[in-house]
This record gives C-alpha cells, structure tokens and sequence, in this order.
C-alpha cells in the first residue's frame, strides 16, 4: 500500500510541473504588462520612469526563465505573489475564501448523491417501465442544464415565490441549500446514470441470485447486496464529478452573490488581475489533484486488485 | 415536421452496395431510436432558425422597440428585457452565435486532437509516448480551468471563448482517435497501402481514418452540446459574448439582477439553451448507438 501511494505521489510531479509550466506561459506569452496595470489607476497614465522602476521592482525585466523559476520556487512554498487589485498575498486572498468553496463542493457532492442515487437506484429496479424513462430524463436535463440557468430559476422558485429561502449571501445553512442544490442536481444526472447501469449488471450477478433464493428479503437484496456492489464504479467517478463541482463552483458562487474562490477568479479576470488568476488556478488545479489522488488511494485499499495491477 | 428529409442524402450518393446497405442499416436504426429523433428534429429547428435569423425574428434584436421589462404579451411573445429589446427575437437570433459557438469550439478541438491522435498512434515509439504523456497531463486537471486562464490571457470575447473551449477538449480527441487507430493500423488494408508505396500522410488520413471516423463522429456530436453549456455559462459570467450581443448566457445574465420584477428576460434564453444542449446530447447518443451497436449505452 505504502509503494502504492508514492507512486501516484510520482505520478503527480510531472503534472504538477506542466499545469505551472501552461498557467505561467500562457499568461506571460500574452501582451499586456502587469505593472502597466498596476499603474493605470494613476490619473493621465503612469511616467514612463515609474513604469521602468516597477518593472525593474517586480523583475519582469527579468529573462522568462528565471521568472518561471521564481515563480514555481515561491509557489512550492506557498508565495503565490501579490494581487495587482486588493495589493496583499494571493494565497492569503485564497485562503480566505476557499473553506466557501469547499463547503459548496462537498455540499454540492452530498446533494448530488442524495438525488442521484435513489434515482438510479429506482431507474435500474424498475428497469424499462415508465418510472426509469422518467428517471432517466431527468437524469437527461439535468446533465443538459446551464447551471446558472438552473440557479436562476431556484431562486425564482424557492425564495422569491415561496419565500424559503435567502436568494444570496453565505449566511449560515439556509442560504447554503440552494447553491448546493444548484451544483448537486448537475452532476446527479451523471451519478444515477452511472448507478442504474452498475445496479442492472449487478443485479443479475449469480450472488444477487443466490440470496433471493435463500430468501432473504428484497429489501435486504437491494440494500446490502446490490448497491454495495454497483457503487464501486460510482466510488471511481467521485474525484471527476468533485472537479465538476469546482467548475461548476465558479458559476454557482456568482449566481448566489457567495464569495468563493471560483467568484474570486472571475473577478480577477475581468480586472486583469494576472498574479490572482495564475494563483487561483494554480490553487485549484492543486486541490483537483489532490482529491482526486485521496480517490485512487481509498479506491486501492478498497480493492486490492487495483494496487497490484499498478 | 419530420426528421426523414435530411438523412436519406447521405445515403443517395453512396454507389458501393455494402456500404450503402451498412449505411442504411445505421439510419434504421437510428430512425428507430425515438430520443434521436425527436433530437434531430430539435436540431434541424434551431438550424433552420439560425440560417433565416433575422428573416424569421419579429423585431431586430439590438433595437429598443419598447418599453423596458413588459411582460409576454401578443405584441412581444417572451416580453421586453431591461433596455426595452425584444426577447424572443433575440433568443431566435441568439441562436446564430450558439450554435455557431459549437461549432467552431468543436473544430477547434477536433481538427488538432485528430492529427495528434492519428499521428501517435500510427507512428507510436518515442513520437507516441511525448503525445500521450502531455494527452495524460492535460486531462488530469479540469478543463475549465485551462478555459479561465486562456480568456484571462486573451480578454473576455466570443472568439476568444471558442478558442478556449476548443483548446480544452484536444486530449480527448487525441486519446480517442489514438485507440481506434491503434485498432485499425495493423488491418491487412492499411499494410496493402503502405506496400503500394503510399506516403503516410496519405495512409492516414485516407485509409486509417476513414475507419476510425464513427467515434469521433459521436464525440464531436455530444461535444457541440457540451461546448454550448461552457460557452454560456462563461458569457454568464462575463467572459464571453459581450453586450449588446443577443447571446442566451449573457441574456440570463442581464436579466438576473432584476429577477424578481421580470423573471422572462433570464429563463428564456436558459430554456433554448437546455433545448439545444438535450438535442445534441440525443442525436450524439443515437449516432453512438447507430453507428456500432455493440458499444449501445443503457441510459
């Protein structure tokens, strides 16, 4: 187990290095000079000495290489630079936001099987009657839905016509249902997809068989002995859909006014704020990778066969 | 209106008998799969729209031709948005940049992930293992966020916007295209080809792909939907079309703010998009299962 795991940690440096190596290059490749926006905020445009000091300040007159290298060193540490809008550490801009962003995501990952597996459980029993045509398109919309579309119209529902619930804000866990409900329904659709068609193949396994002939209950078959075994594939697809939901994060936070590092990137772009958004990516490509390696580790020691094989 | 029109073509100038009956039997079947057909129909709707655009929208969508934020009304179907613009035309007219918007993301992902899947896997060695590692990298993050930093890089536009999307999906051509040629490159035709002293350009593109077209088909299908919901979703945000573009994810976003007093201006635009989205999620699905059977998806 312990070989297992340092070799997915190998697997992750390379990886690693490209994603540093694309968010760096493209964002340095591109025209545009950062201490020019910096300065821009200056009434009647920055002195051109200014500009050349800052420059010299920030050392982009550097070669692309060294840059690079003091990037990715400070990066290793921890320093992802200094936002060019707020003027403080990005990492602690980050850090300050992204327990909202986690608690949207693994929120987001509850809900997501909490309506995605009862639905592919009850498509897969009832396997070609109309319960699993109704199922399945919602299974179907769900995975063909804008989020922020779907966002929209929660809003309108849920806290505008009935008055439930807040329509924005991060305020307690009243105002964190529908951002979650919004995130979770989107990536359902892939969920109970993916159990209905494990459940079916499981269900006619000789094992399922076996224990309805021993009589045990159909309750007791479905539960213990079907599902158990059709969420193996879904345990496989948890690190994918956790990415979804971080993608799916940037548009919901926007939606719901909550702050989030997703809102954060947003903001950044569109204030061309480079070191922010280089961070906030960087970051996220981080903790994408990371949970998708907890995954494959749980996923190993869930099954040895994996480990072997590897 | 019935789907039956447009597909009979592709079987009418089809002179080789076997190929043309394997044809017809792809169109039977996917005729017989009724999802696929209500998703063409959809499709070849929103086409037909898109094509006659501003002919077919009663007012033009950039104009203010009444007052601000009126509700649906038989003078304007889905109601007017905040600057006074006619909604439904330009939801009718927003399909133009949509689907378009699929279109050129999807040819900008599979043109490239094509070659470099072909390439890897047809000449394989040392020219396969650099293609496929950074394949490998670049699926292990999210797409999106190579999408964020793109746009960031080159500014919010549309085009800027089909760049990223398309940049995003490459490695899943590449990977695909890789395994199916892989498939086909040892067949006895393609070894003939090359003993008949064809030039490996030729081989490939001529012979290799010609039989490792269905799922990339099908992918490129599902594709055009999935590149719809990105590129809306970025619009949404800001990142993308920009007013007064009459685009279906910046019209959501321009009505959100005042959601509450006139609810058409957001959901509209959202519905035709859902709409566009589960017709080519219908058409790739019954392409996937009409074209190889034995890779039929149960859902």
């Amino acid at each position: 187990m312990g070989r297992y795991i340092a070799g997915r940690l190998m697997q992750l440096v390379p990886v690693l290095f490209l994603i540093s190596v694309i968010v760096f290059g493209v964002m340095h490749a591109l025209p545009g000079d950062p201490a020019q926006l910096m300065l821009q905020g200056a009434e009647g445009g920055a002195p051109p000495e200014r500009l050349e000091e800052l420059r010299e300040q920030m050392g982009l007159n550097d070669p692309l290489l060294v840059q690079y290298l003091r990037f990715a060193g400070n990066a290793l540490v921890g320093d992802l630079g200094e936002s060019i809008r707020f003027r403080t550490s990005v990492t602690n801009l980050i850090l300050e936001r992204f327990g909202y962003t986690l608690e949207l995501a693994l929120s987001g990952l509850v809900m997501a099987i909490l309506i995605g597996l009862p639905l592919g459980m009850v498509a897969a029993v009832r396997q070609n009657s109309w319960v699993d045509t109704l199922a399945m398109s919602v299974a179907y919309a769900g995975a063909s839905m804008p989020i922020f579309w779907f966002g929209l119209v929660m809003i309108l529902l849920f806290s505008f016509n009935l008055g439930w619930l807040p329509p924005a804000g991060a305020d307690g866990l009243q105002s964190l249902v529908l951002p979650a409900l919004t995130l979770g329904f989107v990536s359902a659709g892939l969920i109970s997809r993916l159990v209905r068609s494990s459940m079916i193949e499981v269900l006619g396994e000789d094992y399922i068989r076996t224990s309805r002939a021993k009589g045990l209950s159909e309750r007791l078959v479905l539960w213990r002995h079907g599902l158990k075994n059709a969420l193996i594939p879904v345990v496989t697809m948890i690190g994918l859909i956790f990415g979804g939901m971080l993608a799916g994060a940037v548009v919901t936070e926007t939606v719901f006014s909550r702050p989030g590092v997703g809102r954060l990137v947003v903001a950044a772009i569109l204030s061309k704020d480079y070191p922010l958004v280089q961070g906030c990516v960087l970051f996220l490509s981080v903790v994408y990778l990371v949970v998708n390696l907890a995954v494959d580790i749980l996923y190993a020691w869930l099954d040895p066969r994996i480990r072997y094989a590897a | 209106m019935t789907a039956s029109p447009p597909l009979p073509v592709s079987t009418s100038d089809e002179e080789v008998p076997a190929v043309a009956s394997a044809r017809a039997r792809a169109v039977a079947r996917f005729l017989r799969n009724r999802g696929a057909v209500i998703g063409l129909v959809v499709l070849v709707f929103w086409c037909v729209v898109a094509l006659l655009g501003p002919l077919v929208a009663p007012y033009d969508p950039t104009d203010t031709v009444g007052m601000a934020r009126r509700p649906p009304s038989g003078e304007f179907w889905l109601g007017t948005d905040t600057l006074g613009r006619d909604v439904f035309s330009r939801v009718l007219v927003g399909s133009q940049v949509s689907l378009l918007l699929g279109l050129i993301s999807v040819g900008l992902g599979a043109v490239p992930g094509v070659l470099m899947g072909l390439i890897a896997g047809y000449f394989g060695g040392w020219v396969d293992t650099i293609i496929s590692r950074f394949v490998d990298a670049m699926l292990a993050f999210p797409s999106i966020l190579l999408a964020l930093v793109i746009i960031a890089a080159l500014g919010p536009s549309l085009p800027n916007v089909m760049i990223a999307v398309g940049i995003g999906t490459i490695p899943l051509y590449a990977r695909l295209t890789r395994g199916s040629v892989l498939g086909v490159k040892r067949l006895p035709y393609v070894e003939a080809a090359r003993v008949l002293g064809n030039p490996p350009s030729r081989i490939m593109l001529r012979h290799v792909l010609a039989n490792c077209y269905a799922p990339i088909v099908v992918l490129s299908t599902l594709q055009v939907g999935n590149a719809i919901l990105v590129g809306s979703g970025l619009s949404f945000l800001g990142l993308g079309a920009q007013p007064p573009t009459p685009e279906w994810g910046l019209m959501s976003a321009e009505g959100r703010d005042v959601l509450r007093r006139a609810w058409w201006i957001s959901t509209f635009p959202g519905i035709a998009i859902l709409s566009v989205v589960v017709a080519c999620n219908l058409v790739g699905d019954g392409l996937r299962s009409a074209l190889d059977p034995r890779m039929r998806v149960d859902a």
